[in-house]
């Protein structure tokens, strides 16, 4: 008996350790996601640089920038106690210029961070960790809300003020001769045209740059008693923090030197007969005032799209011609993609969700390619493309509200919808008041009010798949028994008065009518 | 318990027979069933749906169904997730949209009419057909109860009316396949006032699908749910938001239901002409064992006794000679003795007489 | 053998005839309901979870335990084992009394009883596993009550009929190890339809497989435990035979267990690296697979190797209600635990106790109708008009 129950301790033992082993295996593991209710920080850098000189042994620690200048504002000492200063500028990396070695850089830490923290400890003041473990966590403690930084129209204003427009306080350019940086007038353009996500030979990276730059000028400046922007990081990358920037309204134009009207060509031939396709005004003021910065459009440099998209495309285009950057849909910095995006808009998607992004109507391409004001053979000077495209910009009529009498007069006020009334009584709807509201929502729109051809258009929403007429055709002309085998894609009446009221009830955010009863009552 | 000739061949026969005697079971076929050519389908477009329920309160009517616990027109229900029961064929379920958290997205759920349905392969006295038609019917005048088909289930589709004790029925939705046959539409698509079930042939269905998505490649996802999964369904769906968030499994995989288990059915054949001949192998083998060891034993006992046999023998002949020796002996010392005493008393008489 | 029954008489009430007596009265009131109210006022079984514990472990665990009739009878029939003869005629009745429960079980789950010959005589549905189930537990039901009937008929002294039976045991031994095998496979093929219910870890193709093994561990097994509790309640019906092949059927048994209990755990091992599912190992259904393989399948066969080794019969005991109690364990992990893993808690199923209740019932009949046999026909001894003529 005593062999039996020593046999069955031996041999239940050690099934109970591999059980146990294996269950504490996957609990540790699956417990690698930081919980909720952690804290949540846009300062934390991850210190791990030391991967570049191989595998690292612990993992790389969370560090806290905020929380390290906010103890030392307490104790009076500034940027220097950790950084370096390198030509004048504060060196971004921790008590060194360069990473020599792997021995180095740990030990520099090491010694600093937990002499510092004991230093402080001992001061009887809350401070970090001095064992491995409180910085090198195993498990992600913090998670990090860090948006990226971006200056926009009313940021580079409010700076250029303070500067008394002084371009060259913060943009230069590179003379690979004199291997210096200058001043470029009226070539200014964004830093992330030269300074890319990763520092390259002779060139640091974006992330380097703006905050040599920024950071730099503005501790300087508050150290001289003045104003300035901030130097915490969650002053800038704090999604709250960024939400409190002043923005200043109706910023005034920036200056320099950029043309109000641009004549897009569409080849190298002059205007007639030989270029296929009409010459496109562009109005560049009115459009740089529709974006918050420039790099929407001019996404590698401040330049005409035509240096890179020639008409059969180059290497620094990435093989995109003239006419794809032109009109690739869904490509924010194509003409026709954005202009896509803004039908999107709650005001104009009633209309144009149901409407397919395909162009089919010819006239739609003369809307930007107008036809020329006057015929002529005759090239046209460079001097005077400005001029002319400015004439053709001003040879638009767009369409305003509100309707003429007589139109008034023909758009019926009240509908009332007599067909299928089964379940419900008819339904009644202000048909002259949408209409006049659809033409309201155009406004100043001039994108709307280019783009659409005259006010009827309005009318094409709803009226579609048709001409455009006072007396338009009635939906069931078109749409009667659902599921027809030869137009398998209309729906059926019920389903096209639903799917088009409620649909654009749906895409301009309409809270009423959205139920069955706001639009039709049940019949007794 | 010997084993004859005749009696194995007897065996054998039967074995045989019971083999031919079994149906043809397709074990691995690559051939899928893409459904019966013309039958219907219907398509759902999530993005259309608005939660009204006039579906529910449709199907509710036309399959007589007992009237709800909550009134049809309560929208309350939604903010439940609900499965289909012995006396809802289908539901309307509210997700969150995570695009656009002010309009959520509404499905409806019901039987999905699998091309090759897992609980017409499971059910054991074939009450579920999938017709011509594309619906999967339900006959409950052969049904057991046995409730394998909602094990089956991969949608988790069928309720069964657990509180009757008489005349329980698996209870899901029929497509309306009488109305089917009379030409009109099942009653949820024709209620819908959206259209955002639209119904017709299955590869016309299947067309509709593709150009909505074609024309609208940001309102959808580019997958028709349903095209292929299990085998294919007759209720396909198309939505912008991703289908496991609106509690439609996507780890169901392409094999249809039938598939599963064609193998498992495929190796009974097997086992029954098999197994027979391998028992009946081993019985005769171990019946030869035990009579060649029987004959081994009656060999070493026959030597063993042989042995003894002829050592008893030979000891008797020994002994029997030996005692004739003995005996002799005896015989002649008696004799000698005799003689001797014989003679001493002739001796003793003579010498008696020439005293006197 | 009269005074044997004076003294039964006198002592009818005894605990577990007072225990049987009310287990029986509220089974019976049980039944009354689940036929008059339907299956919702005594059960938890939803439209999620249609299948319980009735499925769970009246029918699955009920099946592969009863399968010490087809091991017994193959292992001295046709593998020729006559030293095990003692051993047969009681794992035949348990293996009879397992499968009649089962049909009777059954009679509760259905939704309708009266129809369950319906997939013979009305519509076959050959394409569902449960079809093959049916038949095969069916037939094999018949095999099992025809290879009992010796004994009752040797009870009844119904000579001829009895030497006639007698002389089909060697087809009827074939056809039964043959509607085994097919059965105990199905049973776990039922599963293969539903592979997003079943936990990876349990679901597998080659489950008819497992199942199949798992019921001659089991069958093995339930012969050791039923006769470890016979020799316990019932040594005064045992004749010298059976208590002198005893040990040896005890150690031959334990010893074919742990061989067959090896190879099950070589071929789960396989069907874990064929499916590549290991890192479901981690989670906590991991360690539940892991609990039940390692203590119920590793364990026990290491536990009968010693046994068997050391000649300990009551180590080899022990392990036999181990493997029982892993073979439940892995019956109710398939069809209750493992199954439905991907619901939410709050739909997930537990029997109601009305269902509790009527397993345990059923149980109870069966131990009830198996001591009434065990004590009236030669079961546990040879009837001595027919001694010689095995």
């Amino acid at each position: 008996m005593g062999k039996v129950r020593s046999l069955l301790i031996k041999s239940i033992i050690p099934v109970a350790i591999v059980i146990v082993s294996i269950w504490g295996i996957g609990a540790y593991g699956s417990q690698s996601q930081p919980q909720e209710g952690d804290q949540k920080h846009a300062d934390v850098i991850m210190i791990d640089m030391l991967k570049a000189f191989g595998k690292l042994e612990r993992p790389g620690v969370e560090f806290l920038h905020d929380n390290h200048t906010k103890a030392l504002e307490k104790t009076k000492k500034d940027c220097a106690a950790c950084h370096l200063t390198e030509k004048d500028r504060l060196s971004l990396k921790f008590l060194r210029l360069k990473d020599d070695s792997k021995k180095q850089v740990m030990e520099l830490y090491h010694s600093r961070c937990i002499e510092c923290h004991k230093q402080i400890a001992s001061a009887g003041e809350k401070a970090g960790p001095v064992e491995c473990g409180g910085c090198h966590k195993e498990k992600p403690g913090v998670i990090s809300i860090r948006q990226p930084m971006g200056f926009d129209k009313s940021l580079h204003f409010r700076h250029t003020k303070a500067h008394e427009n002084k371009c060259e306080t913060c943009h230069h350019e590179y003379d690979e001769k004199t291997k210096k940086l200058f001043h470029a007038k009226e070539k200014e353009g964004s830093c992330r045209y030269c300074h890319k996500e990763v520092t390259e030979e002779n060139r640091i990276s974006d992330r380097l740059a703006s905050h040599i730059a920024c950071i730099d000028c503005h501790r300087k400046t508050i150290a001289a008693g003045k104003k300035a922007g901030p130097f915490q990081c969650s002053g800038c990358h704090d999604p709250e923090q960024q939400a409190m920037i002043e923005k200043v309204k109706d910023v005034p134009r920036i200056k320099r030197n950029q043309p109000d009207a641009v004549l897009i060509k569409t080849s190298k031939d002059p205007i007639q007969p030989e270029a296929r396709m009409n010459f496109t005004p562009f109005d560049h003021k009115a459009h740089e005032g529709y974006m918050d910065t420039c790099r929407v459009c001019h996404h590698e440099d401040l330049n005409a799209c035509n240096k890179c998209h020639t008409l059969t495309g180059t290497k620094e285009s990435k093989g995109v011609t003239l006419d794809r950057s032109m009109h690739q849909a869904n490509a924010v910095e194509s003409c026709k993609g954005c202009h896509d995006l803004k039908k999107a808009d709650v005001k104009c998607a009633g209309c144009h969700s149901f409407i397919d992004r395909t162009i089919k109507e010819e006239h739609a391409c003369l809307k930007c390619h107008i036809k020329p004001l006057q015929q002529t053979t005759e090239p046209i000077p460079k001097s005077e493309e400005p001029l002319m495209a400015k004439a053709l910009l001003d040879s638009r009529s767009p369409v305003t509200a509100p309707f003429s009498e007589q139109m008034l007069k023909d758009i019926p006020e009240k509908v009332v919808i007599k067909a299928l009334a089964q379940q419900y009584e008819p339904a009644e709807f202000p048909h002259r008041k949408i209409a006049q509201t659809l033409l309201k929502n155009i406004g100043d729109n001039k994108l709307a009010g280019n783009f659409h051809p005259d006010q009827m258009t309005i009318c094409q929403g709803c009226h579609h798949n048709s001409p455009v007429s006072i007396k338009p055709p009635k939906c069931q002309s078109c749409h009667n028994k659902p599921f027809n085998e030869n137009n398998p894609l209309a729906p059926g009446l019920l389903g096209a008065y639903h799917q088009q009221c409620m649909g654009c009830h749906k895409a301009m955010g309409m809270e009423k009518p959205v139920g069955c009863m706001e639009c039709h009552k049940e019949k007794k | 318990m010997s084993l004859t000739r005749r009696r194995f061949l007897g065996w054998i026969g039967a074995a045989g027979a019971s083999t031919v005697l079994g149906r043809n079971a397709d074990a691995s076929s690559t051939v899928h069933f893409k459904g019966y050519p013309d039958s219907f389908a219907i398509l759902h477009d999530i993005s259309l749906c608005v939660g009204c329920r006039a579906c529910e309160t449709a199907c509710n009517k036309v399959n007589e169904l007992p009237p709800p616990d909550l009134p049809f027109k309560d929208l309350t229900v939604l903010n439940q997730k609900r499965r289909t029961t012995a006396k809802t064929f289908t539901v309307v379920n509210r997700f969150e949209n995570e695009k656009n958290p002010k309009q959520p997205i509404f499905v409806k759920k019901q039987c999905n009419h699998c091309l090759e349905p897992a609980c017409a392969s499971a059910c054991f006295v074939k009450a579920f057909k999938k017709t011509p038609e594309g619906a999967v019917s339900y006959d409950h005048s052969v049904c057991v109860g046995c409730r394998y088909c909602m094990v089956a289930c991969p949608f988790e589709i069928p309720a069964y009316e657990y509180d009757n004790a008489f005349s329980p029925r698996v209870m899901k939705c029929t497509m309306c396949h009488p109305r089917l046959l009379e030409g009109k539409l099942p009653g949820c698509v024709e209620a819908c006032p959206k259209e955002a079930i639209s119904f017709g042939k299955r590869r016309e269905i299947l067309n509709i699908a593709r150009e909505r998505i074609k024309k609208h490649p940001e309102r959808y996802i580019d997958h028709i749910y349903g095209e292929t999964e299990m085998g294919g369904t007759s209720w396909m769906y198309i939505t912008g938001a991703p289908f496991s968030q609106l509690g439609m499994r996507e780890d169901l995989g392409i094999t249809p239901a039938p598939e599963l288990t064609s193998g498992a059915l495929g190796a009974v054949p097997i086992v029954v002409g098999l197994w027979p001949v391998l028992l009946t192998g081993i019985y005769a083998i171990s019946q030869r064992k035990e009579k060649v060891s029987a004959e081994e034993q009656a060999l070493a006992v026959a030597e063993a006794v042989e042995k003894s046999e002829a050592a008893a023998k030979q000891k008797l002949t020994g002994e029997l000679e030996k005692a004739r020796k003995d005996a002799q002996k005896d015989k002649d010392s008696a004799i000698k003795q005799a003689v001797k005493k014989a003679l001493d008393e002739a001796a003793s008489v003579k010498q008696e007489a020439s005293d006197v | 053998m009269s005074e044997k029954t004076l003294s039964v008489n006198k002592s009818l009430l005894t605990p577990f005839n007072i225990f049987a007596g009310v287990v029986l009265v509220i089974g019976a009131v049980i039944t009354v309901l689940r036929f008059t109210k339907g299956l919702a006022a005594v059960t938890n079984l939803s439209d999620n979870n249609p299948w319980g514990l009735w499925i769970g472990f009246d029918l699955l665990c009920g099946v592969s335990l009863a399968a010490g009739g087809f091991v017994t009878s193959a292992a001295v029939y046709i593998f020729g084992m006559k030293r095990y003869h003692s051993a047969v005629r009681p794992a035949i009745l348990t293996g009879f009394l397992g499968y009649a429960l089962v049909v009777f079980a059954l009679n509760y789950d259905v939704g309708r009883p009266w129809r369950l010959p319906y997939p013979f005589i009305v519509q076959s549905g050959t394409t569902s596993l449960l079809f093959e189930v049916g038949a095969c537990v069916a037939l094999y039901l018949t095999v099992l009550f025809i290879e009992f009937t010796p004994a009752a008929m040797e009870w009844l002294g119904l000579k001829k009929a009895r030497n006639i039976v007698v002389r089909l045991t060697m087809l009827l031994t074939i056809f039964g190890v043959v509607l085994s095998t097919l059965h105990q496979s199905s049973l776990g093929a039922l599963y293969l339809i539903a592979p997003s219910k079943l936990h990876p870890l349990w679901y597998s193709t080659y489950l008819p497989v497992y199942f199949f093994v798992s019921s001659i561990i089991a069958g093995l097994s339930m012969v050791l435990f039923e006769s470890t509790l016979s020799h316990h309640y019932f040594e005064d019906k045992m004749d010298q035979t059976h208590l002198n092949e005893n040990t040896g059927v005890t150690l031959g048994f334990g010893k074919a267990a742990s061989l067959v209990l090896a190879g099950y755990f070589t071929i789960k091992i396989i069907g874990l690296a064929i499916s590549n599912n290991w890192h479901y190992l981690t989670t906590g259904y991991g360690a539940w697979f892991l609990f039940e393989l390692l203590g119920f399948v590793a364990l026990p066969c290491f536990l009968y190797a010693v046994g068997v080794r050391d000649k300990n019969v009551k180590l080899i005991r022990w392990t036999a209600l181990l493997t029982v109690l892993g073979i439940v364990l892995n019956r109710l992990n398939i069809s209750l635990i493992a199954f439905n893993w991907q619901l939410p808690s709050s739909e997930r199923y537990f029997p109601h106790w009305m269902e509790i209740m009527v397993s345990v019932f059923i149980v109870v009949v069966g131990i009830l109708v198996f001591r009434f046999i065990v004590t009236k026909m030669p079961i546990l001894y040879e009837h001595p008009d027919y001694k010689d003529t095995h």
